[in-house]
């Protein structure tokens, strides 16, 4: 019998009974909306932290404390626990002085959880306290007025500039200009003296508009007294510098920090490039993925189990059905075909309909939380032609028990 | 009369054993019957006594564990479940007692089935005209839900007779209908006898075993008699018993008549 007759019975045995098609349906649809919307999140969290590393620039060297591998392998469990808090204000001046050929400019940096008053007003946020450097390295502008200067630096003054988040925050206006007024920050008294320049968010990650910035001398002593600093950008002359860039450092701080091989085992900084820090993230998104798509894969058989279930109760409901299509002449394969195509047009249109969901629904996440998403192609073919599979794969189950039937028994059966 | 060359079924010493719970039941004790083109046979018999295993067996439906069964010359414990399928789908049209059309599908549908599963074309001119001819032509679009048992019977024949089979078998077909309809009903297997339509056919009344040409009777898995059926009814006539009084008691009542 042809193909194309096999789906009309299929279809119409699927029409005579819409309630159990439906239920039926609602497992792989489900399955494949989670799937497609898990995907396109993961992607998307993918995407904005690429995105903005590659916003970083292209000669940008980032410092950070502590070993270059993860700290959670065995190896690096045993090396010495004391190469933390290392990196020093005098590190980035020195990084600052010595190499003025590879290197434009040197920005250290100092971050810590604050809480800040403005009449009356409380917010959470980020002290973020760094030179003025910063500007250039981090490809940061001001929206009004200024940053600070080295002399305020120096002369450890009480300013600060601040992002755009914490002005709406504490006034809950957005676009409001603070210059001029006193920012109370950890109940001590800063005048402010700029506006940021918005960067958006619409990453996922931390804001990065959620940041009061001052002069690191203060930042250090005064609002969150640490001796050392957590890290420093540093922008070279030219892409082509880098390499010569990033040699110099290492041997620098590993000379300064006083390091016995071997390297960079005993090493207690990093220094990373922007290729470094992609294939950090990738590491960790690719954690992310990989455990999101177990989720999607267990919905997907969780769906697929739901298909065998009504199926096997469907066989059996149809014993009679079996046995009258049997005595008028079909064949095994003909009972085969026409419970496996029911189960594959359940799952199709479920991952279908599913894969519209999942669109719908990352379109409706994206727009009300604001999460950045990615639907690709790719992961809507693979949806299909999984939960196809899915359908196929447990249909097979319950047909084949269909077409083996005894007409006999089927026929006596009430 | 040479009737060796049109012997449609031969069964020849014909075993079915059941066990069940480890009591041994002699469905079929030793069968053998020849039937050939053209006859009408009832088989007769009280309950269990292997009509309907017998029915299974011609009907190809079920194998006997030994003795030998040919149709049309082959040898049926020989051939595969396709081979099987293909024959209970071009050669044999099956009425059941229970009438047995697929439930929430209509008559039309049902009647074609046969022919999808036997790769015919003209489906739909072929099912329209099968249930035209068992007088449900105008029934075409309606599930068997909304049919009466009589209707639902006729459907099931039109279904057995759509790919023109040779043999038709039918196991009580009247069994659930009332006499006016079983009447209707023996009328369309005399007339396809007429046609050269094998028939066999399980019954246990009397009367409607009247209509065939041969009675068999069976008792204990093992057929007791065989004889040709004499005086014989023919449906026809009888509808028109049946109808008479009614007609006469109309015209009783017509004003002048
Ligand atoms: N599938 C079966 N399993 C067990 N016993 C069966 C089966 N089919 C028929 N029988 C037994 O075989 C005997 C004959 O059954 P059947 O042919 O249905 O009789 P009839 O149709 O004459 O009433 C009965 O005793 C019945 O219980
Ligand atoms: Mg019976």
């Amino acid at each position: 019998m042809a193909v194309i007759e096999y789906f009309r019975l299929a279809i119409r045995s699927l029409n005579s009974n819409k309630m159990r098609t439906a239920l039926t349906m609602l497992g792989i649809i489900i399955g494949v909306a989670v799937t497609i919307l898990v995907v396109a999140i993961g992607q998307g969290a993918t995407k904005s932290v690429t995105d903005q590393i590659n916003g970083l620039g292209t000669n940008l060297l980032m410092i950070r404390q502590g070993p270059r591998e993860m700290r959670l392998t065995a190896a690096s469990r045993n090396a010495p626990a004391q190469s933390q808090n290392t990196l020093t204000l005098l590190d980035s001046r020195t990084i600052a002085k010595q190499f003025p050929e590879s290197i434009l400019g040197v920005a250290p940096q100092v971050r810590g959880n604050v809480q800040v008053r403005l009449n009356g007003a409380n917010a959470t946020s980020t002290v973020l306290g760094s030179t003025p450097e910063y500007l250039v390295v981090n490809n940061f502008t001001m929206r009004a007025g200024r940053f600070f200067t080295n002399y305020e630096d120096q002369g450890n003054l009480k300013v600060c500039v601040v992002g755009n988040t914490v002005a709406e925050n504490l006034t809950g206006k957005g676009e409001t200009d603070l210059t001029g007024q006193i920012l109370s920050v950890n109940k001590s008294n800063y005048t402010v003296i700029g506006m940021l320049a918005p960067k958006g968010t619409g990453t996922g990650g931390p804001d990065p508009d959620d940041v009061v910035m001052m002069p690191i001398t203060p930042a250090m002593q005064r609002v969150l007294g640490v001796k050392n600093i957590s890290g420093i950008s540093i922008a070279c002359t030219s892409p082509e510098m880098m390499p010569l860039a990033q040699q110099q450092i290492t041997s620098l701080l590993r000379q300064r920090h006083h390091l016995h091989p071997p390297f960079p085992q005993n090493d207690d900084f990093q220094v990373m490039n922007q290729t470094d820090l992609l294939a950090r993230s990738q590491s960790v998104t690719g954690t992310m993925t990989s455990l999101l798509t177990a989720v999607a894969i267990i919905s997907l058989i969780v769906g697929g189990i739901g298909i065998m279930n009504i199926m096997l109760v469907s066989v059996t409901e149809r014993t009679r059905e079996v046995g009258i299509r049997k005595a008028i002449g079909a064949t095994p394969r003909d009972i085969l075909m026409q419970f496996l195509i029911e189960a594959s047009i359940i799952s199709v249109l479920g991952g279908i309909i599913g894969v519209v969901c999942g669109v719908l629904g990352t379109i409706l996440l994206a727009s009300i939380a604001g999460w950045s998403t990615m639907v690709s192609p790719t992961a809507l073919g693979i949806a299909l032609v999984v939960s196809a599979s899915v359908g196929i794969f447990f249909g097979i189950y319950p047909a084949r028990k269909a077409a083996s039937m005894n007409p006999i028994q089927a026929l006596r059966y009430e | 009369m040479d009737r060796s060359s049109d012997l449609l079924l031969c069964i020849r010493d014909v075993y079915k054993i059941y066990v069940m719970g480890g009591q041994e039941v002699r469905a079929l004790d030793g069968v053998s019957l020849d039937v050939h083109v053209g006859e009408f046979v009832a088989v007769m018999g009280p309950s269990g006594s292997g009509k309907s295993t017998l029915m299974n067996l011609i009907g190809c439906l079920d194998v006997p564990d030994s003795g030998s069964y040919l149709i049309d010359g082959a040898e049926v414990s020989t051939l595969d479940e396709y081979e099987l399928a293909r024959i209970r789908n071009k050669k044999i049209g099956f009425v059941f007692q229970g009438f047995n059309l697929i439930a929430r599908t209509t008559a039309l549908e049902n009647v074609e089935l046969p022919l999808m599963y036997g790769r015919q074309k003209n489906r739909t001119e072929r099912a329209t005209a099968a249930l035209t001819r068992v007088g449900l032509g105008d029934r075409l679009d309606h599930k068997s839900s909304e049919l009466s048992g009589g209707q639902q019977q006729r459907v099931a024949i039109a279904r057995a007779i759509v790919s023109q089979p040779r043999l038709i078998l039918a196991d009580e077909p009247t069994g659930n209908i009332s006499t006016l309809q079983s009447e209707e009903i023996m009328q369309i297997f005399q007339e396809l006898n007429e046609d050269g339509v094998t028939i066999v056919m399980v019954t246990h009344e009397e009367d409607i075993a009247r209509h065939c040409k041969r009675r068999v009777e069976m008792r204990d898995g093992q057929v007791v008699s065989d004889q040709p059926i004499e005086n014989r009814l023919l449906a026809k006539d009888v509808l028109l018993e049946l109808k008479k009084p009614r007609e006469s008691k109309v015209s009783v009542l017509l004003p002048g008549a």
